[in-house]
Formats: structure tokens, sequence, C-alpha cells
């Protein structure tokens, strides 16, 4: 591992030109690091490590991967198949680096998971479908409400009822053709009785 | 979800209450139609005041406001088809034609009772009647014959009439 100071002058100094020679520092820094990617490979990476040193890792492991034909590490490998599952599945679950995958490998929600929680909202729906159409069939089946039709003309006595006058009144004697106010007032006061009878004595009006 | 359990255990006890506790029938009253009901109160009230303001008129001599009262009855509305309407208005016809006869309105006094006997539905002991104020009318015109052939319809109606509800007792 480079020293902070010589990285601080691989970083924070001038920019070399393409054609000048490696200098002694940046030839050890660069076999550093390439050992640093080998053990990163076969999955021994140091736990300790600059955050340059681990983006430069990063990129490093990709382009050795897919331009040498070396495998990663089978706990790698499924790391980043997880990860690229998960990513697909969708679930709003930060994007993971690389960088992070061989060590938070556990962050990684099962895909089993993942497909239950697709399967939710349809299995809501569905019961909820299914409790409505319960409801539904209840209401249409249950007992309806039994009115029982009463013919009330056969239970309404006859001086309830709207009738002729004849047998109340009798003949109309001559000498009382004209006498109409006694009559009407007979005829109101039996109407009126099969009216009180009706309304207050349980009848409706 | 569990707000989904809530409500299917809610639904479950409407109904699981529904089955506990069934209501009992209800029972529909149907209205008879000739039960005597409150338009035939109002109409008979109506027609028992107009009679016994007339009787007041009279009484007072004022035989004009007598006659306006007693017409008064024949435009009252009464409910359809009221057996008793057809009997109060003939009745109003009888004693209005009998206040026509004392103002010597013999025509008007006939037409009332012939209107009454041509819109009458049935005979009544108020057809009857309205025969005998018919022959008062003829035989205060001096129409004898006239006046006899009219109380002996009117003597045909209440024997055929007081006969047929001694059969019904």
């Amino acid at each position: 591992m480079p020293t902070t100071d010589d990285e601080d002058d691989l970083m924070l100094g001038a920019v070399p030109d393409p054609d000048d020679e490696a200098t002694p520092a940046e030839r050890a820094h660069a076999r550093t690091f390439a050992e640093l990617v080998d053990k990163t490979l076969v999955g021994q990476t140091p736990v300790a490590m600059s955050a340059d040193d681990r983006a430069l890792l990063d990129v490093a492991t990709v382009i050795r991967v897919t331009s040498g034909g070396l495998p990663l590490a089978a706990s790698k490998q499924r790391s980043i198949v997880e990860a690229a599952l998960a990513k697909a599945i969708g679930g709003g679950r930060p994007t993971t680096t690389t960088a992070e995958l061989p060590s938070a490998p556990a962050a990684v929600i099962p895909l089993a998971g993942r497909e239950r929680r697709r399967f939710v909202p349809w299995a809501i729906a569905g019961v909820s479908t299914l409790v409505a159409a319960a409801a539904i069939v209840l209401l249409v089946v249950r007992a309806p409400t039994v009115i029982h039709e009463v013919d009330t003309a056969r239970v309404v006595p006859t001086e309830q009822r709207s009738r002729p006058t004849d047998a109340l009144i009798g003949p109309i004697a001559r000498e009382r053709a004209g006498d109409a106010a006694t009559r009407i007032d007979t005829i109101f006061a039996d109407r009126l009785d099969g009216y009180r009878d009706r309304t207050l004595g349980g009848g409706k009006p | 979800m569990k707000q989904l359990a809530i409500v299917i255990a809610v639904l479950l006890a409407a109904c699981t209450s529904d089955r506990a506790e069934p209501k009992p029938p209800a029972t529909k009253l149907a209205e008879p139609s000739d039960a005597i009901d409150q338009e035939l109160m109002v109409a008979l009230g109506q027609a028992k005041n107009f009679h016994h303001k007339a009787k007041l008129f009279m009484a007072d001599g004022k035989v004009d406001d007598a006659i306006a009262a007693v017409r008064q009855i024949l435009s009252l509305p009464f409910p359809k088809g009221a057996p008793e309407a057809e009997d109060v208005r003939n009745d109003a016809r009888a004693m209005l034609a009998k206040l026509l006869v004392g103002k010597a309105q013999f025509d008007e006094a006939a037409r009332v009772v012939d209107e009454g006997i041509a819109q009458s539905q049935r005979e009544s002991f108020f057809v009857a009647n309205l025969h005998t104020v018919k022959g008062e009318i003829f035989e205060a015109q001096g129409q004898a014959a006239n006046a006899i052939t009219e109380y002996d319809r009117s003597i045909k109606i209440n024997e055929a009439l007081q006969k047929r509800l001694l059969e019904q007792r």
C-alpha cells in the first residue's frame, strides 16, 4: 500500500505527460493496486480502504473481469445477479454499487420476498372483490321482509264506510220535505261516529 | 390487510345479526276506497254549516241569502263516488226548490228538482222527496194531475226502498 504522502503526490500533484516514464512511486502504487485487484477477485477484499482506492478498485475489478475472462467469486456473482434482479423487479431500493456487493450481500432482499410483495395488491383486490360479491349475494338471498296485504275492505265495519243514508234517514214525510238541516245533522253525526271509530279505534283514516 | 379483516368481520357480524333476530313481518294495510275519510267529513260539515246558515237567514226573513247559502251546498266537493254526496245534494235541492216556490219562482224550482232527479244514480228517499217537492210545485201552480203523478212516484220509490231495507235486515 502506498503511503499517504505518496498518495498525496499522486492525487494532488501535476498531471504527468502520457509519454513520461513512470516514477518509482507510481510503479510501487500500481503494483500494490494490482495485488489489491487480484485479492478482490478471489474474495479477499481488505476491510480498510480509502474511498479513492475503493472507487478505483471497483472500476479495475469490472475491467479485469470483462476483459480478462476471469470468473468472479461465487458469492460476488450471486450478489451482482441478485442486485440486478432486484433492481429489475423494482421496489425503490437504492442502486447498489459493485463496491457494496461483497461487503453487504445480506442487504439484498431475497427474490422470493419480492415475488410475494408483487402479489399483495392483487391479493387485496381479489379478497375485496370476493367480499363485495358475498355481500351482494347475501343481500339478494336473504329472506325478504314479508308484507302481508290485508284486505281491509272485509275487516272495515259497515258503520265506518261511506254508504247511502237511506237506512239512516228513512222515508221523508211531506211536511218535512224542506227540513234538510235536521237531516244533515243526523247524517253528519252518524258519519262522524264511524270516522271516530275508524281513526281512534286503531284503524287508519 | 388489517383494515380488510375488519371490514369482513363487520359484514359478517351484520349478516349474522340479521339472521339471528328476524324482523317480524310488516303488515301493509290496504286502504278501502269506501272508508269514511276526512274529505267526506269536511264536505258533510260544510253542508251542515250552510244548512244552518240558511235556516238563520230564513228565520230573519232573508230568503235570498238562504237560497244563496243552500246553492253553495250543490258545489261542495265530496269524495268521488261517495253515496252521501248524492243524498246531501238532493236534499239541498229539495230545500232550495221549496225556497224558490216560496218566492213564486216555479220554473227555477222545477229546474232544480229535475236536475237532481236526472243526475241521481240510484233511487233513494231523497229522490222520492224530490218527486214530492215537484208535486208541490205543480200543486202550487194548480196542476193537480201532475202533482198527483209526482206524489205517486215518490210513494212508489219509498215503498220499494222500505221493502228492500226490510229484506236486508
